[in-house]
């Protein structure tokens, strides 16, 4: 039916794996969108340079809640390196520009976001906020 | 009334939406536009187009002509005097105007009181807000205590003894579709001086200044068939001629020297710069336009239409409504279903049924925290809302109806 709101999308916003708080985090970060309220607070753990648990609360759409979790899945045990690149093939690939597919993985399920500007915003509320969380963590 | 017979006025539904007969319920966000109003637009530019009020050219006058006539016509839809009508360019211009003029001139000052509710689009509510900081006059809130963000006549009784300055309220909210009780209002309030928020009124209703004994209404062309960026400002005459301007320029001005500087007489003293003329020539078209249907048809026909989507939303058991949903509500009916976030509502019905709705905070954040409080729902500081007009019909209501059926089916 409709390319954003394919079934596979559909079950990972409603994944329940990632969405837990966490005491022992490094960092906690906030993130909200603005234009429509939708509010995410990520909890970060990085250890030996690599994302060691990373867990979400929040409420919000479709759109925002299964990129959260198509998010977690693929950075997880990542080194912080490969997860810029990451966060930079995302953002490529909202833009409709070339992006890594084999380095975005399963995330690319939500390539046409592409097709939805006004939708981008959802998209990107986790990433963002988990770029914001990093350039905290890196400040010390 | 025959919205279907005005279908033919309003090419824009014609066009298909992913393949679908659009629908278009964002009413309160602004109206689609009749053929003669983009004709007038067309005629203006191509014919009589000319700056007004400086020139001695034919061109000029005509401009003049059509602005002043425009005057007189909007002046005669709200029973005021030409004088008291000043153009801006919409209901947000027109607002802060209103409080800017207010504190500029000391009618309010440090000790005064502004009575606001929370139910109040943004535009009525952050101006006096943010001047209450820098100006430090008491900011007063009537909260809503009725159904789901109905605001009731006692919200407003408890604040008749401190008799506030000014009181600013919506004629009708953008969120609930609530029409407020202005007359009660105004007799609880005499003193003060009242401002009304038309913007979701005005469109839908006669308002008449003086029999409501108005001090201030707004309200903005593109919700009611005219042109965006034309707005309306009605001020009581004798309010006016104590305020000083909030805009300074050209046309505002009578004499202009390096000590000082006098200013023009009403209505042009608030009128900094050149006016939107083709704008408002496009609203008095579109005023023609609603007035050849008749004001009160179109009222019976709004209502019509809204207590039969309620009725229909009602027997829907995965859908909580907000507002009143009794004789005061108009035109607006802002909802949620359970387990399905309004983002993903609008774009469903978008994309599979060609239904434009608008979700999200709709410039009322202080409401949505209302709301927030008495939902039964996990509520996402959001709703989904579904305005009408006057080319809407019962079909419209029930392919809404249908939609969601399958938005929750989907997704829920």
């Amino acid at each position: 039916m409709m390319d954003l709101y394919s079934e596979i999308i559909v079950d990972y916003a409603k994944l329940k794996k990632y969405k837990k708080r966490m005491d022992d985090a490094d960092t906690v970060r906030e993130g909200v969108n603005l234009s429509c309220g939708d509010e995410i607070k990520l909890y970060v753990k990085v250890r030996d340079g690599k994302m060691e648990s990373l867990s979400f609360e929040g409420k919000g759409c479709i759109v925002s809640q299964a990129s959260t979790n198509l998010m977690i899945e693929r950075v997880l045990g990542e080194p912080l390196e490969n997860i810029h690149e990451i966060l930079e093939n995302v953002k490529r690939m909202v833009k409709g520009e070339e992006y890594d597919k084999n380095l975005l993985k399963n995330v690319s399920i939500m390539e046409n976001i592409r097709s939805y500007p006004n939708r981008v915003k959802c998209f990107m509320l986790a990433w963002r906020t988990l770029e914001d969380a990093l350039k905290e963590l890196d400040r010390g | 009334m025959n919205s279907k017979a005005l279908y033919r006025d309003f090419p824009i539904l014609d066009r298909k939406i992913h393949g679908k007969k659009l629908i278009y319920l964002d009413n309160a966000a602004t109206t689609l536009k009749p053929k003669v109003v983009v004709e007038s637009l067309k005629d203006l530019y191509y014919f009589h187009y000319s700056n007004v009020h400086r020139g001695i050219h034919t061109l000029a006058s005509e401009a003049t002509n059509l602005l002043e006539d425009t005057r007189r016509k909007i002046a005669n839809f709200l029973n005021a005097s030409p004088e008291e009508i000043i153009f801006t360019s919409g209901s947000t211009l027109s607002l802060n105007t209103i409080a800017h003029s207010l504190v500029k001139s000391g009618i309010l000052r440090e000790d005064s009181k502004v009575l606001v509710t929370t139910v109040e689009h943004h535009a009525n509510f952050v101006p006096w807000q943010r001047l209450s900081k820098i100006y430090n006059y008491k900011l007063l809130y009537a909260r809503p205590t009725g159904r789901m963000g109905t605001i009731l006549i006692e919200d407003f009784e408890k604040f008749i003894k401190e008799e506030p300055d000014v009181v600013a309220v919506t004629g009708a909210s953008n969120v609930t579709g609530q029409r407020l009780l202005i007359k009660r209002i105004r007799e609880m309030f005499e003193k003060s001086i009242l401002v009304v928020d038309g913007a979701q009124l005005v469109p839908h209703t006669k308002v008449n200044v003086k029999e409501l004994d108005l001090d201030f209404l707004v309200f903005s062309g593109h919700k009611m068939l005219g042109p965006t960026g034309i707005g309306i400002l009605y001020g009581k005459k004798e309010l006016l001629e104590k305020m000083e301007p909030f805009l300074y320029g050209g046309e505002m001005i009578d004499k202009v020297t390096l000590e000082d500087t006098t200013f023009n007489i009403l209505p042009y003293k608030f009128e900094a710069g050149t006016p939107n003329l083709a704008g408002a020539v496009g609203l008095a078209k579109a005023i023609e336009y609603l007035e050849n249907i008749g004001m009160n048809e179109l009222e019976n026909h709004i209502k019509e239409l809204t207590d039969y989507a309620i009725n229909e939303l009602m027997n829907l058991d995965f859908v909580e409504l907000y507002g009143p949903l009794d004789e005061t509500q108009y035109g607006i009916i802002s909802f949620n279903l359970d387990g399905v976030h309004p983002h993903d509502v609008a774009h469903f019905l978008d994309e599979s049924f060609g239904i434009a709705i608008r979700t999200g905070h709709h410039c009322a954040q202080p409401l949505m925290l209302e709301l927030s409080s008495k939902s039964r729902l996990d509520f996402p500081n959001a709703t989904c809302r579904a305005s009408f007009y006057v080319y809407n019909t019962k079909e419209d209501v029930d392919a809404l109806v249908e939609g969601l059926k399958n938005v929750k089916r989907w997704l829920g």
